[in-house]
Formats: C-alpha cells, structure tokens, sequence
C-alpha cells in the first residue's frame, strides 16, 4: 500500500503562518505525511516544534536554504483544537512552586530603563544561585535582547540551561528586533507554545 | 581570589563596573546576598589576584567569596582584609 504525501509550499510566508497551515492540514487529515518547505530559521524551528507537540514523527531534510519538514501524524495525535486549547496536565493546580517565569521585557518594571534592567540582571544572577529553578524561562517582547550575544544576562541564561532549565525565546519577538540570527542560548518558539506553557502551571510574569 | 566589592549606591556599582570592565577586568554585577551588609544593593563580583583594583574603583568593603556548599547553591562570604 503507498503511502499519501500532502505537500505544503510556506516558502516566503512569515511565522506563524507556516505553523498555521500545517495545524489546519494536519486537522483536516487525508493522509500519511505532511511535508511542509519553508526558507527560514524561525518557520523551521517552530514547524520542528510544533510537530513534537502535535505527536507526529518529526523529519527535516536541509537543502539549498530550504528546509523540508515531514509531520506523520501517530496514533495518539491530539486532535488539533485540543491543542490550541492547551489544557492543563493532569495534576496541575495552578498552584504550588513557579514552573514557568515569563519576561516580557529587557527590565524588570516602568521608569528609569537603567534600573529596570539592573534589576533584571540582578534577578536573573540570583536565580542561577537559588536552589530550585523553574522548568521553563520564557521570553517575550524585548525579553528575548537578553539571549542574544552582548546580552550582560548571556552568561547567567547559559547557566540555567546547564542546570535544565529550558530557555525559550518568542520568533516574532525576535524577527521583530532583527535578532534572530544573534539567539545565544535556547530556542526558538512561537505563540502555540508559549501559551500552552503559560497555561502549565504556576507561572511568575516580570518585565 | 573570588571577591565582592560593594559600594555607596547603585550608581557608584554602575560607574566601577564601567571603569573596571574597560580596564580590562572581568566583574559581574550581583544582587548583594543577604548575608553581606551593604547600602546599595549591587555589588561586583570578580576574579583577582588581590583587591587593589577594586579598591581603587571605589568599593566601601570587600568580602572574599567561598565556593558554593555541597548541595547548596550560596556561597560563603567573609570580610576580605
């Protein structure tokens, strides 16, 4: 029996719209594997992302600047609306100790924006020394100049991925500031992910 | 030597850390830990041979940093003389 390949061609389209179609292919079925080409880093990382959440075997074939993403859709794939939805797992509370710390921005709180972001280094510092570190560090808007090379808090982000923490940085936040070739640390991710990790569980928001 | 400088105010920890780092001297700018008392909150952490340098950006005190405790991520602090 052959197996049925839908193709998708996201060249050219910016992120998330990449994510988009291969959500809405993937929700409409029909075959075995989607292959999705797009030609750019955010669109690829956040396609290889995706495809892990949505439970689909993940391939990627490098080729001349293009990337060709193949999703096959397993057994247990969530149904699609169910993951935009990003329930909380089972167990979860909401309360209990922070899983996920959210900054919004380069600085912790308004005013003066030197203070605010030596507060921000200051907290991020602390954090590498404190005993129990969340899950996830998330970051968004001009959060995300703090992972990227001639970051002051590089060196303390680099830490906390050696001590697990999994550090994310929002795409369009990144591609907004024309940063996305200067991420020193962590990956690349886009809005599905990051509100279905907002939505984990006990979350601290700064910036 | 691992040490902590700490200074007068925050703008005072600021204007070291500038001078230091473009002396060539590699600092970090810390949140002062609880148990090093201090005005300004900030402090530079930084590895020398002694505390001449520091002293001379303008530190008020100096305390010599211990490695982290087994199982313990803070570290010790003892007044460098």
């Amino acid at each position: 029996m052959s197996l049925i390949c839908r193709t998708l061609d996201a060249r050219g389209l910016p992120c998330p719209q990449p994510v988009i179609l291969a959500r809405k292919a993937l929700a409409e079925g029909g075959f075995d594997t989607l292959e999705i080409t797009v030609d750019d880093a955010a669109s690829r990382e956040n396609l290889l992302k995706f495809g892990a959440y949505a439970k689909c075997l993940v391939e990627a074939v490098e080729e001349g600047g293009l990337t060709r993403i193949r999703l096959t859709p397993q057994g247990l794939a969530p149904a699609p609306a169910q993951a935009d939805a990003c329930p909380l797992p089972e167990g979860s509370s909401g309360g209990g100790p922070v899983e996920v710390v959210l900054l919004s921005a380069d600085g912790i709180g308004q005013g003066d924006p030197d203070l605010a972001r030596l507060l921000m280094r200051g907290f991020l510092y602390t954090l590498t020394e404190a005993e129990r570190v969340p899950r996830r560090l998330l970051l968004m808007n001009s959060g995300v100049k703090l992972a990227v090379e001639g970051s002051e808090s590089l060196a303390n982000l680099q830490k906390l991925e050696a001590r697990g923490v999994e550090v994310l940085a929002c795409g369009t936040c990144l591609e907004f500031f024309g940063l996305t070739s200067r991420l020193a640390v962590g990956g690349i991710t886009n809005m599905y992910e990051l509100a279905g990790h907002l939505m984990e569980g006990p979350t601290l928001s700064l910036g | 030597m691992l040490l902590l400088a700490t200074y007068a105010s925050s703008h005072a920890a600021l204007r070291a850390e500038r001078a230091l780092k473009a002396a060539g001297v590699a600092v970090e700018l810390i949140p002062v830990p609880r148990q090093v008392q201090s005005l300004c909150g900030f402090g530079l952490l930084a590895e020398v041979p002694d505390g001449a340098l520091l002293q001379e950006s303008g530190a008020e005190n100096l305390w010599q940093v211990g490695e982290p405790q087994a199982g313990h991520w803070r570290r010790t602090y003892e007044p460098y003389l």
